[in-house]
Formats: structure tokens, C-alpha cells, sequence
């Protein structure tokens, strides 16, 4: 209290005002005053149904309108051919805070390098802090703004977010032959949005990360 | 008018009692959805839209939902006075309801000291919320339930105050006379100033004696999580319910019939044209109309007021209420003992 | 080095039950009889999973013992194991009302260990964002304060009010909660540009409403006779218990970090610091209420002109390394001071981090207001103290 600048001295201090409550008459009349005022803001809003701010959720699912920023879905990128960019190098998985990224990797044998196999993603334990999406150097995740992830069991919360195994959109590109760029990627189920709330298994997940958790 | 016990036959008296608690029931289901109507108005909300159109079938679903509940009773409950202190408050609600004249024809029990009856009968209901709040074993209840005791008790005495005054000037108990007193005038402002105060003061004291918001102390959600009936669930909850919403219903309906005229029309002085056209709506209709107004104030209090205190809620009965409400009977007193009110002469 | 066995059930956790015992064996003369209730952890008004086991006589509190750990998380612990950049996302989930300035609060304790020059329009978009969520926190406080008075609709008035920002948020953040946006180095993605825009609404639109608040519930006779003189909190005791932010300036200690110690750009904006007189609840009642219209202040100073310039200084795949040291560093959040104190030892992960956050100090002033009081005036003092529990436990 003896500083200087914690006393109530200081140019940029407002004290706060009290309002006055006079005698015994004078406080009645005050009180039905505050009370009728207060009585009339609510009608306000009763009076004016302009004023109501409920949405009706599954009824204006049509016109809902979501800024495209909102980060509620883990997304790999896929191009109009159907090829992302990943190359699996797990720089999501060591950014992610709590392990919710699990990148599987398989050998490309024609390059002798690694290549993405399943890119698993667990809803359950995602924070949505959008860390992946920053540190990837590929730029090949994205937050999409889908909401309704609701499932009634929670291994249906692991995503499995390509949409086959095999080598980046780069590499296929400079494949010309169709049928040899078949051969080289295996497809995958994705499964990265809306599906029933429970009561089948995913189909196309690894054994190992479907029981995972539980 | 012949007592209630020479007409009726043994039939007749259950038909009526069941009647009467088709009507409790159907008024309850009725005031509930149109409260959480009201409240989300108020409040810039929708409320129930799912269950009907506008979501008018949710009271229907609800006690549905809470016949089908679990009925949970704590272990060191007293189970007896458990399962019976509901049943007290909804009887207290029933007894209340045969002396209201809903309209000239339409009353199902005349009784010539009906006010009184009322006041009497309706504080049976406190009863209710005693038992119910000792007997659950749970500290949170019986403080909502000494709460509630406390604050029924203190504002009766304001309630009766209030009523005195309307009885000084019609000069009967009984609720048909108030009512027939009122035709050229409602005492509200019929007799000068003091009907009005007495009305606000009735206002007031009744919304406490129904432990509505400000004065919901017995329930009190924020400090007492749900208050005397914090360890109730199921059909008993919803008993306690259904006589919380009755009792509003009685309340609107006390106010309406001793200070808004009952089923009276709305006549004014000598304006026979407008007398005439209001003559022209039915009695029920306008005792309806009448109780559906005040019970909309009430709503509106309770979705706009903070809670009191438990020592303001006594200091504001002791010191405001009590000596407003003596202050208002002498004036009352002389204005009708020297016939000072509006339209004396009319009948 | 000695090693000791115990079984968990044979520590003496707290002297409660004892305590307890003692009290239901006793009887005054009268036949009365003091007691102990549990309020919480699951009670209407404890907002969270607080517990208060309160000794009553009647409804009079005697005393309250406050009993901490139903969420605790170990976050500090937590800290130790994950990088410098992934522990800011920590921080929302501490005082969840104030995700961006404990956001802020992290990456400053980082910029400040690793020496790190941020531009003027990473200063200005965090100081708005802070001032925003600033206004945020105190429309949900607001509207909590009155469901626990017992009037329900100042609850949704709040939360109506609220959503505006949270809209807001929501388009320039993607998250309306746990916003994880600002980040050591400057703000995870740039703002939008109609962002200004938005929060120029938003400021038309807020103006008169803070006014209709007044109306609906400051003015009412009730709320001034429920809030007046009512846990009184004075300045050497709130100095002692370690409190900070509006229970403190409440007190009449004009305490705020942003005057003391400017960060961000406080130091180039005209606003005043809303001190009370006699620490009620009425004076921290009006302390935040004044505090929402400053933070408007602050704001209109600063929305017409945000500088140009990147929105951050630092590669975002980098890894932080912080030399080894010691560093503290605090910031004024919405319910007071939130310090982060960082041993590192020149890895990717800190030795140790501590934080100090206000709600801790801030819940333990009820022990010293509540006593003497109803159970209703303890919900009011422990509204008005507006506490965060996962703040508290961490």
C-alpha cells in the first residue's frame, strides 16, 4: 500500500459510484421504481419476438453458415485426381500434443524411401489446436468445419483420413502410365465425415489402432 | 344457496372431486407449458418446439416422462411422511379450488366464510413442504423447508391484511357476495386509493405465500439446489409441482375475484354503451381472462427479480408489508364506515 | 536414502472427518446444534466441481473449508513432458474464459526468455483480442452473477451478448472456447479483414445493452440490498490472501498490470482502472461493470488503425528452444494476474513450469468474508469473486 502507484491517487483511477438510497419512503419508492424498469427491459424483449436468438438447429441444417475457419475435423488434402501431398513425415505426429495423430508408414519400393499407408487421427483425444496443420511442410492437412461427429462408441472416433496408400500427388504425377500408377498405390477407405452412430466396424483400419484404446 | 353437503349425493361428491382434480391436472399441464412460453420470451428464446405445434404437447410428455420415472427415496428418509407430504400439498390445492366461483353459475361450493376458507385451507399446503423437506433427511431440505415455513407463515399475514380491506367495504365473506359487490365497480379501484394499495401489497405477500421468484427461498436452485425438494423425483416431484402451479392458479384466481371483479364485466360509471358491449361477454370468460392476466404478472416477476434474502424477505414483511398493510386497513376502515368509495350509489 | 511405505488410507488426508465428529457430538444448552453441509463438488452455484464444506449454525456460515483436486489435471507436470509450443493449447483449459490472454500470458514468458521483437500489428490484434474476450468474460460473469441471485434471465441476456464475440471468434479464430490462437512468435493465422468491421458492430450493438444491464439489474432494489456491504474484503487482507484483478482493484488497491507494467500496446491507449472503495460485492459488482465499458475504450482506440506487417515473426515448424534460465513473466487476465514462471534447461521441454493463476488467491478471500454471513450471501461472494475451477486445481 505504500507504493505509490497502488494508491487510489493515480490520474487513470475511477472509483466507482454508489447510488443514493434515501430513508424509509424513499426506499419503497426507489425499489418499485428499479423493480418496474427492470420489468421493462423484459418486456421489451417479450413484445419484440424480432429479439429471439434461437436456431433451430437440425431444421436450418440447409442454411447453416459456418466461418471456414472453425477447426472441428481433421482433413488431408486430397486433389480433383484424388492424390494428397503427405509423405509421411510424421511432423504432425511429434507436433501433436496429445498423440492423436498416428501416421503408418510403409516402404515405396521403387524410390527405397517411406510412404503413407494409413494416416490415423483420433478424434477422441484431439485438442483441435491446429498444430498439425501449421508445422505440416507440405501443407497437406486442413480443419474443416463439419460439427457433427457425434458417434455412440468411441472407437468410431479414430479417422483414418487417406484415401489410399501410396506416394504423393508429385511422384504420380511424373508417372505417366495409368496402369503403372495403379500399381503403385493400394486404396484405402477413408473415412473422414458423418457416418452412422455406432453399431459397425471400420472398415479399411488397421487392427492394431481400431482397439487401440479400449 | 344450499350447502354443499345436503345437494350432493355420495356420486355426485366423487364425480366432482375427480373433476376437480381433472381440472388441477389439466390447469397445471396448461400453466407449465405456458410458463416456459412466457419465460423464454422473456429471454429472447423460443422454448419447447419439438413435442406438437409450437411444441404444445411437451407438458403431456413431461408427465408422461415423470409417471415412467424412478422414484427415488433415500434410505434414512422417513418413508411414510416421504410419501405423503406431496399428497398434502396437492389436497390443500384441491380444497382451495372448491370455493373459487369461477362464474355466477359455475361454483362448486358456496361457502358463506369463503375467504377464510381459503386462507385456512391454503395453508395446509405449507404443511406439505415441511413434511417433505424434514423427512428426506438431506440438511439443503430442511433448510428450504424452515425457509418456506418461516416465509408462509410471516406472509399470511399480509395476505389477510390485503383481504381484510375488500371484506371491510363489500361487507361479506363470502366470494359470491364480493363478486355481486363489484358490479358497478371493481374494488381494485373502486374503493379510493387503498383497494390499489391493498392489491399491490396482496400482489406481493401471495407471490411469496407460492414461493415464486423473488421470494423462492424454500426452492432457492442457487443456494439450496433445488430445496425442499431436492431428494424427490418421479410422480412425488411432480405432485409438489402440480401444486406449485395450482396454487398460482389460486392465487390469480383470489386476486382476480376480490379485486378485479370475478367474472364480472368491465363497467365504467355511466357509459351504458360500453357497459352494455362488455355485458355481452361471458362471466367465465372474463374471470379467465382476469386470472390469466395475473398470472402472466406473476410469471413476469419471476423471470425479471433476483432472490431476497432470508432476513430481507422477513425485514420486508415485518417492516414494509405489515405496517402498509394495518396502515391501509384504518384508512379502510373510516373510507368505508363514512361510504367514501366510487359509485356508492349505484346499487 | 530412506524409503517408507504408506498406505493411501493410513495418511491423514485432512482433519475433516475428525472435525466433523466432534461438531454432531456436541449440544449447546438450547438443543441446537451447529453443522457441517457439503456444498459442491456438485451444487447449482460452485460453478464447476468446486467443494465447500461449510460449518453452519441455522443459515449463518461460520466457516468454509474450501476442499480442491476434483480437476486437477496436472497440467504443470504435463508441461515438462511436451514442447515449449504445444503447452500454450495447455493454457485454454486453465481459466476457459480467458483462453486468448492466457494464450498471450504463455507466448509472452517464451518471447521474453528467447529475446523475441514482435511487430506493432501482432501487439495491437493481441491487445484487442484480449480486451475483446476481456468484455466476454465479463458478460458471462455477469449473467452468472444473476442465476446465482436467483434471476435466470440476466443468464441468457449474457450469454446472448456473449455469442456476438464468440461469433466473432469463431471467424477469425475457428474456435469459439479453447482458442489456442496466440502463439510464442505472433498469432497462429493473420485476421481477417473484415474483421475490424465485425467488431465495430459489435461495439454499436454492445453500448446501449450494457446500459439495459444496468437497468434490468444493477439499478433493481433488490440486487443493491443483496450486493451492499455484503463480504466485505479490505485492501490489507486482499493484499495478504494474494488476491488480484477486480477483487483487488474492488478493495480499493488500484492494482492492474496493464497501467504497472504495460505489455502489448496498454501503453499507447487512454483508459481508466476502475477501483472500489469499500471491497463489497456492490463495489466488485461495479468494478467489472466499469471494466466492460474501458475495454470498449481500449478497443475503439485501437480497431480503426491496425498496423500492417506480418502476423508472425517466428518459423512456425521451428522448434523453440529457451536458453537456460530462470524467467517470469505476468499478465493482467479478466480475473487477475496469470504468471508463468520457467526454469529451462536449454532443451525443447522446460525443467519446470509453474503457473500462478488469480483464481487460486482469488478463491481463499471467502474464508476471510463468508464467516458470519447466510448461505445465500457465501453463493453471492463466491459469484462476485467470479472463480474458474479448473483455474484453481490446474
Amino acid at each position: 500500500m505504500d507504493d505509490d502507484r497502488l494508491t487510489a491517487k493515480n490520474n487513470y483511477v475511477k472509483p466507482v459510484q454508489a447510488l443514493p438510497i434515501r430513508g424509509f419512503f424513499g426506499r419503497i419508492a426507489y425499489g418499485l421504481g428499479s423493480l418496474l424498469k427492470g420489468m421493462r427491459v423484459t418486456m421489451h424483449y417479450f413484445i419484440h419476438p424480432s429479439t429471439v436468438v434461437t436456431q433451430q438447429y437440425p431444421e436450418n441444417r440447409e442454411t447453416l453458415v459456418l466461418s471456414p475457419r472453425i477447426r472441428s475435423q481433421l482433413s488431408l488434402i486430397h486433389d480433383e485426381s484424388g492424390y494428397h501431398k503427405c509423405t509421411a513425415c510424421h511432423i504432425c505426429e511429434q507436433a501433436c500434443p496429445n498423440a492423436s495423430i498416428h501416421v503408418v508408414d510403409r516402404p515405396e519400393p521403387a524410390i527405397s524411401k517411406k510412404e503413407l499407408d494409413f494416416f490415423i487421427w483420433r478424434l477422441d483425444s484431439c485438442t483441435f489446436c491446429n498444430l498439425c496443420v501449421m508445422v505440416c511442410p507440405f501443407q497437406c492437412l486442413e480443419m474443416k468445419p463439419t460439427f457433427e461427429s457425434s458417434v455412440y462408441d468411441q472407437r468410431l472416433l479414430a479417422y483414418n483420413l487417406t484415401k489410399y496408400a501410396g506416394p504423393t500427388s508429385t511422384v504420380l504425377a511424373k508417372q505417366t502410365d495409368d496402369e503403372a500408377r495403379k500399381n503403385m498405390i493400394e486404396p484405402r477407405q477413408v473415412y473422414d465425415g458423418p457416418t452412422e452412430l455406432g453399431g459397425f466396424i471400420l472398415a479399411g483400419m488397421p487392427e492394431s489402432t481400431r482397439e487401440k484404446k479400449s | 344457496m344450499p350447502s354443499v353437503s345436503s345437494t350432493l349425493t355420495m356420486p355426485l361428491m366423487v364425480g366432482t372431486v375427480l373433476g376437480v382434480v381433472g381440472f388441477i391436472s389439466v390447469v397445471a399441464m396448461i400453466l407449465v407449458y405456458a410458463e416456459r412460453k412466457v419465460a423464454a420470451h422473456f429471454q429472447c428464446r423460443l422454448g419447447p418446439m419439438r413435442v406438437g405445434w409450437h411444441g404444445t404437447l411437451q407438458s403431456i410428455a413431461d408427465s408422461l416422462k415423470l409417471f415412467l420415472k424412478e422414484d427415488i427415496v433415500p434410505t434414512k428418509a422417513d418413508h411414510l411422511l416421504h410419501a405423503f407430504a406431496p399428497v398434502i400439498s396437492v389436497m390443500a390445492a384441491i380444497l382451495t379450488l372448491i370455493a373459487i366461483p369461477f362464474s355466477s353459475h359455475l361454483v362448486l361450493a358456496d361457502v358463506s366464510i369463503g375467504v377464510l376458507y381459503v386462507s385456512a385451507v391454503s395453508g395446509i399446503g405449507v404443511l406439505g413442504i415441511l413434511l417433505g423437506g424434514w423427512s428426506s433427511n438431506n440438511k439443503w431440505s430442511l433448510l428450504g423447508a424452515m425457509r418456506a415455513g418461516a416465509q408462509i407463515i410471516s406472509y399470511e399475514l399480509s395476505v389477510t391484511l390485503s383481504l381484510l380491506v375488500i371484506i371491510l367495504f363489500a361487507g361479506s365473506l363470502r366470494l359470491t357476495d364480493i363478486v355481486h359487490s363489484q358490479e358497478a365497480g371493481w374494488w381494485i379501484w373502486r374503493a379510493p386509493g387503498v383497494g390499489l394499495l391493498a392489491f399491490v401489497l396482496f400482489l406481493i405477500a401471495s407471490t411469496a405465500e407460492i414461493n415464486r421468484t423473488p421470494f423462492d427461498l424454500a426452492e432457492g436452485e442457487s443456494e439450496l439446489t433445488a430445496g425442499f425438494h431436492t431428494e424427490y423425483s418421479g410422480l412425488r416431484f411432480a405432485f409438489f409441482f402440480l401444486a406449485e402451479y395450482m396454487n398460482l392458479f389460486i392465487v390469480a384466481a383470489m386476486g382476480a375475484t376480490l379485486f378485479w371483479g370475478g367474472w364480472m364485466p368491465l363497467h365504467i360509471g355511466g357509459f351504458t354503451a360500453f357497459n352494455q358491449l362488455m355485458d355481452f361477454i361471458p362471466g367465465t370468460v372474463w374471470f379467465f381472462g382476469k386470472v390469466i392476466t395475473l398470472i402472466f404478472v406473476i410469471m413476469w416477476f419471476r423471470w425479471t427479480f433476483p432472490r431476497l434474502r432470508v432476513d430481507q424477505l422477513m425485514s420486508l414483511e415485518w417492516k414494509v408489508l405489515m405496517p402498509l398493510g394495518f396502515l391501509n386497513l384504518l384508512v379502510a376502515a373510516f373510507l368505508s364506515l363514512f361510504g367514501w368509495y366510487f359509485f356508492p350509489l349505484v346499487f | 536414502m530412506v524409503t517408507t511405505t504408506l498406505s493411501l488410507s493410513s495418511v491423514p488426508i485432512s482433519s475433516l472427518d475428525k472435525r466433523i465428529q466432534s461438531l454432531e457430538n456436541e449440544q449447546s444448552s438450547l438443543g441446537t446444534q451447529e453443522y457441517f453441509v457439503n456444498m459442491g463438488p456438485q451444487h447449482p452455484s460452485t460453478h464447476g466441481v468446486l467443494r465447500l464444506v461449510l460449518h453452519l449454525d441455522g443459515e449463518t456460515v461460520k466457516e468454509v473449508i474450501p476442499v480442491l483436486g476434483y480437476v486437477h489435471r496436472g497440467m504443470e507436470k504435463k508441461c515438462e513432458f511436451i514442447g515449449y509450443r504445444q503447452q500454450v493449447h495447455l493454457t485454454d483449459r486453465l481459466d476457459y474464459l480467458c483462453a486468448l490472454m492466457n494464450n498471450w500470458a504463455i507466448s509472452h514468458a517464451i518471447e521474453k526468455a528467447l529475446n523475441i521483437e514482435l511487430n506493432e500489428r501482432i501487439q495491437v490484434v493481441r491487445t484487442i483480442l484480449a480486451e475483446l474476450q476481456r468484455i466476454q468474460s465479463h458478460q458471462l460473469w455477469w449473467g452468472v452473477f444473476g442465476m446465482d441471485l436467483g434471476a435466470f434471465t440476466p443468464f441468457l441476456y449474457g450469454f446472448r451478448d456473449r455469442e456476438k464475440i464468440t461469433a466473432i471468434f469463431e471467424d477469425t479464430i475457428g474456435a469459439r472456447l479453447t482458442m489456442n490462437f496466440i502463439q510464442p512468435g505472433g498469432l497462429m493465422f493473420d485476421i481477417t479483414s473484415d474483421f475490424a468491421q465485425k467488431v465495430k458492430e459489435f461495439i454499436a450493438y454492445f453500448k446501449p445493452i450494457l446500459n439495459e444491464y444496468d437497468e434490468l439489474f444493477s439499478g433493481n432494489i433488490i440486487v443493491q440490498e443483496r450486493l451492499r456491504n455484503v463480504g466485505i474484503l479490505d485492501a490489507k487482507t486482499a493484499i495478504s490472501i494474494g488476491t488480484t484483478g477486480p477483487i483487488l482493484r474492488a478493495s480499493g488497491v488500484a492494482h492492474d498490470l496493464r497501467k504497472l507494467e504495460p505489455y502489448g500496446v496498454y501503453s499507447q491507449v487512454q483508459f481508466d482502472v476502475p477501483v472500489g472503495a469499500t471491497g463489497d460485492c456492490w463495489d466488485r459488482y461495479q468494478v467489472r461493470m466499469q471494466e466492460m465499458r474501458e475495454s470498449i475504450k481500449i478497443v475503439e482506440q485501437l480497431i480503426d488503425n491496425i498496423p500492417e506487417g506480418k502476423h508472425m515473426v517466428m518459423k512456425f515448424g521451428a522448434k523453440i528452444r529457451v536458453p537456460e534460465g530462470v524467467y517470469y513473466s505476468e499478465m493482467e487476465t479478466a480475473r487477475g494476474i496469470y504468471g508463468n514462471f520457467i526454469v529451462a534447461d536449454g532443451s525443447e521441454k522446460p525443467y519446470r513450469l509453474h503457473m500462478r493463476t488469480p483464481n487460486f488467491n482469488n478463491l481463499w478471500s471467502i474464508i476471510r468474508m463468508a464467516p458470519g454471513l447466510r448461505i445465500a450471501d457465501l453463493v453471492t461472494i463466491l459469484s462476485s469473486i467470479d472463480i474458474v475451477v479448473p483455474d484453481i486445481d490446474r
